[in-house]
Formats: C-alpha cells, structure tokens, sequence
C-alpha cells in the first residue's frame, strides 16, 4: 500500500563538522594542559618508585604505613573531650549556617529571579551581590573571618552561614526562573500588590524544591565544617588538624572513620525526605 | 461602565493588536468577542485591566482612567475586575480555597496574605464564591486533583471572590470538552444574570457565541468589524468577521459530532 506523498520527506541533515572539530580542540587542550603542569599516566604508575620523592623509603614502605594507622584507638576517639563533643559542635556549626543561609536566601532568590524580581535595580544589585560572594570560595570566607572574629566555631558558623547563601540563592533563584507564571498574571490581575502575589501565586509551586534545597545544603554543610576547621574555624576538623600535626595518624583514621558513618547516614535520611518532596 | 476611545495596542516589535477602537460597555451587559486567533480578542480584555498597557487613546472604567495609570491607581481598578483564563492559572500545588482566596489579595492587608493569616470575613467571602459554582466541598482539595471543568469554576470563584463589577472570560472554555463549556458558559450567564456583574467573554466557537451572547463585537486584524446584538448575526456576519466561511472547526457542536476535543490554541494571540 503506498500513500500519496503530497509533501517531499526532507533529507537527512549530516552530521556537522563543528562537532567533530569542538570534540578534537577539547582533546588538544586537555593534553596540552596535562603535559604543561607535569600529570603523566606513568608518574601514577611509578609512584613507588619517584626519584624525587624525599619520602620514598619511609611513605611506601608497607609495613611501616600500616603501623602509622593501626590499631584504632578506640577509646580515645569515643572520648567525649576528644572528638565527640568537636563532632557535635561541627553539626552545629552545620545546622545553624543552614538555618541562616536558607532564611537569607528566600528572600533574595525572588529579588533575583527574572520572574518574580519587584524591579530592575533590585534585579541586578541582588544578582551581582551573589555572583561576588559566590566568586569567593568557602575556605577563604572561613580564613577571612577567623582573621576577623578569632579562631573557633562562631567564625566558621558565619563562613558556612555565607557559603549556604551563596548556593541556595543560585539553585533556588534558577527554579523560581522555571515556574509557571500563570497563577503570578492571576493574582496581579485580581489587583495583588507584588509581595503578596509572589507568596500566594509562585511560592507554593516552588516550596518543595526549597526545602529539598535546604536539605542539600545542610549536607553540604556538614562536609564544609569538616574542612573549614582546618583553618581554625571550630568543630571536628580541628581536631583532625592538631592530630596529623603530631603525627596520631591512627586517631586521625579512627575520627574519619566515624565521621564517615555519621555522614552516610544524615545523607540518607536527607535524600528520604527530599525523594517525598519532589 | 466602560469605555474605549480611540486605543491602539502595538506590542515591542511592532506588532499592532489593536487598531483605533471605539468602544462604549455598559453595566450589567453581556458580551461576546469574536474574532481569529491573533485579532486583538486578548489584548482587548487585557488592555482594560491594565495587564498590557495601550499605546494610544483613553480606556476607562466607571470615570477611572487606566491608560496611564500609576501603580496603585491600576491595583484600585483591577480589584474591580475579575479575570478568568484559558487556561485557568491555579496554583496547582495549593488548595482550591487558597487559589480563590488570592481574589481577595486588593482587600486584604499585605502582611495578612504574605504570611497567609486571611480575616474570617474573607475566608467567608471566598467559601461563599465556591457555593456559587457548586463546588464548595472540594474547598481543601489540591487544585490539581481536580478535572479541567472543575478548574475552570475555581477559577470563576476566585474572580468572584474579589466581588467585581466587571468579569473578563479570555476564552474559557477553549480547553474545556463540550459538555463542560457548556456548563461554564451557563454559570458566567447566570452569575451575569444574578449578581449583575457586566461580563465580557473571548469566545473562538461560534455556535457557542449565539447560543450565550446577546451582545456581539467582532475584531478582525485589530479592527472593531462588528458590534451588535447577536439575533442580528448571520452567518455572512461571521464570514466578514473571519475573512473566510465559516468551517467546522469553527463549530463546537462540530467538534463534540467528531468525537475530538476542540482544537485549543496554545498560543492563540
């Protein structure tokens, strides 16, 4: 059976070779920037074998690594002055940046969402405020304000409260960017002054995914503070600092096993709660 | 009552929507605005609350001048205004009540709706628009668990909730299956015939057009080719509105016979 064609079928477009030369420039590059910073597949390879390496006999000696972390002091690590009390106050540190971050953020995230921003100044300032506190990393953010507040978990609260702002205003503003209109023309039209409208027509399509935002973030949180006490902004990564620095290598396994179980778990529970949400 | 003179919408790039209307509304009328997808049938709606702004002329409502109105100027008129959509535009994640309650967002106090404390006496107001089009008991029911006939009266309710003087319909029932435009026609008519509230209604079917209008107005690329009353239509009437004859598709009754749904127009104007 065949059908009366009334339109030509169009020809099959080719391949375009924009792609193929997009493909070779990325390869190129990638080499190019390999060989200028010195990464080779072979110095992996040999790594117990480099000439340079002034740690050559003692690092791959495998007896002797292994006696560096073995065995576990359990009991120290389970003490409370010695990481469980640092543990907790990490989650704290965690818990109230989020709190502070996801507050700032809902706010702001409206100021600068195309569709729901109140006008342009207000647009842009918001916006080109993020992108500056974005730009700065969060370990510098800690560094910066230990310098300015002293050492401890009140300077790293605030680092942390700043680096979940930063992410939540960009993962949030980008969803309110993406959701219907519609109900925004409806409650303009009923004769709705801005805020209002906003809250009544766009924040109930987009509550959900703030909340699994913020779930995120306290993720997140919870590895950041483990880092930023590094730089002496409280909680447990101090204590991983101070032990590797006297060489405890086998405390400094024990803690990170711990943390470890710790975070699978809260990623768990939040990954539940955001798999209901959305 | 309302009034056009002499207005003119053209849209960024040039595109002219509206071309030198003259145009007198008065209270408690019933009207139907005919017209092809793209002659100037939205605009016209949205031109009198303001959501598009006219380029020329003078729209008014009661004596309140809205071209050129400031911010507030234009809240205080919209509050008068209800408005129902093609495609509804209910928050779907919320409940119908809180979807009719945003008809209440010029009355209420801004800090009240921002943190969703809404007074009694609104609460009451919005309940009692639910009643009207019979579907009080799906009152704290998401507004996406409902069917689009069902939308669509939530939609009615919330411009009623705003206890307006004047109902903008931009084609209803374009998304609706033909038994349910019919039962939404009949309840913008009888909230028109009951309440007294003047009603300007976008229709792209024809057949519904004579059946509910009694007041006809056709536009054609942005012109007003015809205003009259609807036992003067003919079929030449539409021709000339259409610039063509008039074809099934133009027809619900047509389209229910057909057994398809009526062809909705995702970005019809």
């Amino acid at each position: 059976m065949s059908v009366a064609a009334a339109v030509d079928r169009p020809t099959r477009p080719r391949p375009r070779i924009r792609s193929f030369v997009v493909a070779a420039g990325l390869i190129a590059f990638t080499i190019f920037a390999g060989r200028k910073v010195g990464f080779t597949i072979s110095t992996v390879v040999n790594l117990g074998n480099l000439p340079d390496n002034p740690f050559q006999d003692t690092i791959w000696d495998k007896g002797k690594i292994w006696s560096l972390f073995w065995p576990i002091p359990w009991d120290w690590v389970f003490n409370r002055r010695n990481v469980i009390d640092p543990l907790l106050e990490t989650f704290q540190i965690a818990i109230i940046s989020s709190l502070i971050g996801c507050s700032l953020a809902l706010p702001i995230s409206f100021a600068m969402s195309r569709l729901t921003s109140p006008n342009w100044p207000i647009y842009v300032v918001s916006k080109v405020a993020m992108n500056v506190i974005r730009a700065v990393p969060d370990l510098f953010w800690a560094k910066l304000l230990v310098v300015a507040i002293g050492i401890g978990a009140f300077a790293g609260a605030w680092a942390l409260s700043i680096f979940s702002l930063a992410v939540m205003v960009k993962l949030f503003s980008e969803t309110i960017d993406g959701a219907d209109p519609r109900p925004l023309e409806a409650a303009k039209a009923a004769g709705g002054r801005h805020i209002p409208a906003v809250r009544t027509g766009v924040l109930p399509t987009v509550f959900p995914a703030y909340v699994a935002y913020a779930l995120y973030v306290f993720e997140l949180n919870i590895r950041a503070s483990l880092v930023i006490g590094l730089v002496g902004a409280g909680g447990i990564g101090r204590v991983i600092e101070t032990q590797r620095q006297v060489f405890q290598f086998d405390r400094v396994l024990g803690i990170l096993i711990l943390i470890f179980v710790v975070v699978i778990i809260i990623e768990q529970i939040s990954v539940a709660i955001r798999k209901r949400l959305v | 009552m309302i009034r056009f003179e002499n207005v003119s919408v053209t849209y960024r790039g040039g595109v002219k929507a509206l071309r030198d209307i003259d145009l007198t509304i008065e209270d408690g009328e019933f009207v139907v605005v005919v017209g092809l997808s793209g002659a100037g049938k939205s605009t016209l709606l949205r031109a009198l609350n303001g959501l598009v702004p006219a380029s020329e002329g003078s729209i008014t409502m009661d004596g309140t001048e809205v071209v050129g109105a400031s911010a507030a100027e234009l809240r205080a008129v919209r509050s008068k205004i209800g408005m129902i959509f093609q495609t509804f535009n209910l928050v779907n994640r919320t409940s119908v009540l809180n979807n009719v309650l945003m008809g209440r967002l010029s009355a209420v106090p801004a800090w009240r709706s921002t943190l969703g404390l809404w007074p009694a006496a609104d609460r009451e107001v919005a309940m009692q628009a639910l009643e009207r089009v019979s579907i009080v008991d799906k009152a704290y029911v998401r507004a996406s668990d409902l069917s689009g006939g069902q939308q669509q009266r939530v939609g009615i309710a919330r411009a009623l909730a705003q206890e307006p003087s004047v109902m903008l319909a931009d084609e209803p029932v374009a998304a609706l299956d033909p038994v349910t435009s019919r039962q939404v026609m009949g309840d913008l008519r009888r909230i028109n015939q009951d309440l007294g509230i003047t009603t300007l209604i976008n229709l792209h079917f024809l057949d519904l057009a004579r059946e509910y209008g009694r007041r006809l107005i056709g536009l054609r690329d942005g012109y007003l080719v015809f205003d009259g009353d609807v036992a003067d239509v003919t079929d030449d009437t539409f021709t000339e509105i259409y610039g063509r004859p008039i074809s099934h598709e133009d027809l619900l009754a047509e389209a229910a016979v057909a057994g398809t749904d009526p062809p909705t127009d995702p970005d019809s104007e």
